[in-house]
């Protein structure tokens, strides 16, 4: 309840006595002065505070309240003034010792001072305005003390060498240290401000200003980072024992820009010692300090992060460039993911997992894995190797950490299609020939593709497991179904393969044994017995055999070679001697497989059961062959020249590329059309970006590849060029497209497909006679764009 | 009662009263006189002197002491102006013939309370 209310009552001041006497008032402040007096001079015991506290207390009441107050600056002026001088007098240590006692005695007084005047205070003070007791206090101490000609300076003097002489290693009272500082900020942030903290915010900005330079001529980078580190340090402790906290963070600004800001550059390139040494030689300690430290300063990180990718980018470059590199794939892509573990490893010891760092390694190794055109072959090769081999007697688990790390590197592939083709080509080796060590294993990384890239990347693949499943299957009914006298002759052991899920293979001749022919008519029939409709070739390049064969002192050996290689050999049943020609002829086999397979068979240490006159190692086109009597080899089962996934020779590699290109057309054409469909009317620039972002998950798509495409669709009336524009290309769906010879142009059904997809006829809602002559009237240009987007829309509603 | 737990306050008259520290600093310029520091007489001695108080008004003073402090203690947020009222016909019931008693209205005492010894719930009427 306010006052206010209570006007209505008259309330008699409490009087003790009604003054008369003209001297009152003096009579009364000397009173009270030689109290002031007495306090100042340590002499208040005894003293009474009732007796005090009523004589203010009338003196205000009485009207005589700017006596007092005025007597009370005057009186307390004087005081501090001698107060001034014997604290000048203090000599060199005692000085601030002095100040703080003197200090701590002046508060006390005030106290005391303030409550005897406590009516003054509350009434007479703030009705005129004037500054309380003890901000008075205050602001006296500062102005004739503190801001005294001779003590300011000297002041600021003593407590910046204090801290110089606790920065070279001396020790320091800092607890008088404290008491000071604390004076200064009860004394008002200004005076802390001004007094002191600039001062010591510049010198200290000085000294290290030195200090870093000195350091920086002498160490080395990481010894250079622990004394940084070391001196930020202890200014933080350092101002928590006798600074106002929130000179903290401004102290670090200093020591921050001084000795890393204004270093940084080369801190980091430091010759033997800089960034990318610490990365080579993984001092993660080092790295983990130069990140906090770096991580402070604006553009810390962002220098470690550039310096750190340039490097990556500029080793990946190498590796993927040097030919000596490229010649064992296994071992390249070895390197590749040792490569991405030792960064991963510096990124969450040293770098705290930092996202940014994470982002910059993964752009680098998409950067330069992408540089050589081989890299999806040989990542193929590199899991080929491991599911043939590496993985044998490996537990679950660490298969499944080797495939997710090689899912890692596929991730940064551009040309996945590449990929793709050559899995399929490794896959298919593999599983043809046995060779795979789990299918599990197998298995796993078909569904982590399929979960990465989708259903389409790996149906096919899917489609080839189910291909040999099936054919165990279809074995097992054509064995049942044969008679026993079949036991004496060959076994077969047939996998039927679906054509569109296996990779493409060239039909080749190949004249197979009589005996062989017999069978495996057999096994036709029983196939097309039971699966009408479909057509069957042999694939006579892919096959195995095993053959018993006895050499010439009778011993006996089982040789599991090639079907190319087994219809060679069944040649020499019926002759010991063969001229190349004459076996060309028998077989029909191409030149350059023949001289393959003649190769392994009669040039290879320990595997020539043929022998070749003359005895050199190319194959010549007058060269003779001779089954060799005088074979041996250490085991009863001799295996020859199957030959395991090789990285593909130049020519090869050419071929593969071409075929994928191919291959690319028809996408590039797919996404066009489905573009177009949805946005009706498109500029070229546009359409470009479009295709790229929707094929990227896939490959980078050429632009020029994908203008040719953009004309050839304009060719087959799948597009328009729009009439109204001039400098931009702007392409619609033909208003007329019709397909021409579906059943004959097979790519046109792919697209024609694509469109009828949800019955829009090829996007015919422009078909409408009404929208062709409105297309074809002379509207102002500008509007001709929106025009036609509006008549589109129109068109829609009313159902086209 | 202890005597560290005592202050006595005597009167222009020169009766004392001793009452609880905790009633006396009910006012604040008592528990300044006791607590400031520097030594004053009446810390030193646990005793105040009110030359200018006299008997009658000194002990209805005490006497709002103690219903102060049991009041207070039960009631935190009552509002100021009722608590003064009540604790004013406290004291102004306590003695029927109390009027007739003092030098001056009533109100005197009030602004002696308030003012004087700066007694916080009574401060509204300054």
């Amino acid at each position: 309840m306010s006052a206010q209310k209570k006007k209505a009552f008259q309330i008699e001041a409490f009087k003790h006595r009604v003054v008369v006497d003209p001297k009152y008032a003096e009579k009364t402040w000397k009173i009270l002065e030689h109290a002031i007096h007495e306090i100042y001079n340590h002499n208040a015991s005894g003293l009474s505070f009732e007796e005090l506290y009523r004589n203010a207390y009338n003196m205000v009441l009485h009207k005589f309240g700017e006596k007092l107050y005025s007597g009370l600056v005057t009186t307390m002026t004087s005081h501090l003034k001698e107060i001034s001088s014997s604290v000048e007098a203090a000599q060199g240590g005692l000085f601030l010792d002095e100040l703080n006692r003197k200090w701590a005695e002046h508060n006390k007084a005030m106290q005391m001072i303030r409550d005897i005047l406590m009516y003054m205070d509350r009434t007479f003070i703030p009705s005129t305005h004037k500054t309380p007791v003890h901000e008075l206090g205050l602001n006296l101490w500062r102005d004739v003390v503190i801001h005294s000609y001779a003590i300011q300076s000297r002041l600021q003097a003593i407590l910046l060498e204090n801290v110089r002489r606790e920065r070279s290693g001396e020790v320091i009272d800092r607890g008088l240290m404290r008491s000071i500082t604390k004076m200064l900020m009860d004394l008002g942030p200004s005076v802390y401000q001004d007094d002191f903290e600039k001062h010591f915010l510049e010198v200290s900005a000085d000294f290290y200003r030195l200090e870093s330079q000195e350091f920086i001529e002498s160490c080395d980078c990481g010894e250079y980072l622990k004394k940084a580190e070391r001196r930020l340090n202890e200014e933080i402790e350092r101002v928590s024992h006798y600074m106002d906290a929130r000179s903290e963070v401004r102290i670090t600004n200093v020591v921050e820009k001084e000795m890393i800001e204004n270093h940084m550059h080369r801190l980091v390139q430091m010759e033997n010692s800089g960034l990318v040494n610490m990365i080579v030689d993984e001092k993660y300690e080092d790295l983990g300090r130069m990140y906090c430290l770096f991580r402070r300063v604006p553009n810390g990180l962002v220098l470690v992060r550039d310096v750190m990718t340039s490097y990556i980018r500029d080793t990946g470059k190498q590796l993927v460039t040097d030919p000596e590199r490229l010649k064992d794939p296994v071992d390249f892509v070895q390197h590749l993911l040792d490569l991405k573990d030792k960064y991963d490893k510096i990124i969450t010891s040293a770098f705290s997992n930092d996202k940014t760092f994470q982002n910059a390694l993964n752009s680098s190794f998409e950067y330069f894995i992408n540089l050589t055109s081989r890299s999806p072959e040989f990542i193929s090769l590199f899991v080929d190797d491991k599911l043939r081999k590496g993985l044998r007697g490996v537990t679950e688990e660490d298969v499944e950490l080797v495939l997710d790390k090689v899912m890692m590197l596929f991730r940064y592939l551009q040309e996945k299609d590449i990929f793709e083709k050559y899995y399929k080509q490794h896959l298919a080796k593999r599983l043809l020939s046995g060779k795979t060590v789990s299918e599990d294993a197998e298995r796993s990384l078909i569904v982590k593709l399929k979960t990465e890239c989708g259903y389409q990347f790996t149906s096919k693949l899917e489609g080839m497991f189910t291909d040999m499943k099936t054919s165990q299957d279809t074995m097992q009914g054509f064995h049942a179904s044969q008679d026993v006298d079949i036991a004496d002759g060959p076994m077969l052991s047939v996998q039927v393969l679906t054509t569109g899920s296996w990779p493409t293979q060239p039909i080749t001749t190949c004249n197979l044994p009589a005996e062989i022919m017999g069978i495996c008519e057999k096994f036709r029939n029983y196939y097309l017995g039971t699966h009408t409709g479909r057509r069957l070739s042999w694939q006579t390049n892919m096959g195995t055999a095993d053959l018993k064969a006895t050499f010439g002192k009778g011993q006996k050996h089982e040789l599991n070679v090639s079907t190319y290689q087994m219809c060679v050999l069944m040649l020499f049943n019926n002759a010991d001697r063969l001229s190349y020609k004459e076996i060309e002829q028998a077989t029909e086999i191409p030149a350059s497989d023949l001289k393959r397979c003649l190769q392994s068979l009669a040039c290879v240490k320990g595997k020539n059961v043929l022998r070749k006159e003359p005895m050199s190692k190319d194959i010549a086109d007058t060269d003779t062959f001779l089954f060799n009597d005088k074979f041996t080899s250490k085991f009863f089962k001799v295996k020859i020249g199957t030959v395991a996934a090789q990285r593909e020779s130049e020519p090869e590699n050419q071929e593969t590329r071409q075929r994928v290109e191919e291959d690319r057309k028809p996408q590039i054409e797919a996404a066009i059309v489905r573009i177009m469909k949805a946005r009706r009317v498109l500029d070229h620039n546009n359409i470009v970006a479009e295709v790229t972002k929707q094929l990227q998950s896939r490959f980078l798509p050429n632009p020029v590849v994908i203008k040719k495409r953009i004309e050839s669709l304009i060719e087959r009336e799948f597009l328009e060029r729009d009439k109204g524009f001039r400098c931009l290309l702007v392409v619609l769906l033909s208003s007329n497209f019709r397909p021409p010879c579906p059943v004959h142009h097979l790519l046109t059904l792919y697209l024609f497909f694509e469109l009828e997809k949800d019955n829009a006829r090829g996007g015919v809602l422009l078909g409408s006679e009404e929208f062709y002559r409105c297309w074809l009237c002379r509207l102002p240009e500008k509007s001709c764009y929106s025009h036609a987007i509006s008549v589109i829309d129109n068109a829609e509603l009313r159902g086209g | 009662m202890k005597k560290e737990d005592t202050v006595k306050l005597i009167s222009s008259e020169g009766m004392e009263f001793v009452i609880d520290k905790e009633a006396a600093m009910v006012s604040q310029t008592i528990r300044n006189m006791l607590t400031s520091p520097g030594g004053f007489a009446e810390a030193e001695h646990g005793v105040v002197t009110f030359p200018e108080i006299n008997a009658v008004i000194l002990e209805k003073i005490c006497q709002y002491f103690y219903w102060s402090l049991q009041y207070s203690r039960g009631k935190e947020t009552d509002d100021s102006l009722s608590f003064v009222i009540r604790g004013f016909s406290f004291v102004a019931e306590s003695t029927p013939d109390w009027c007739s008693c003092l030098r001056g209205s009533v109100y005197v005492v009030l602004h002696c309370m308030v003012a004087y010894l700066q007694i916080s719930c009574v401060i509204v009427l300054t």
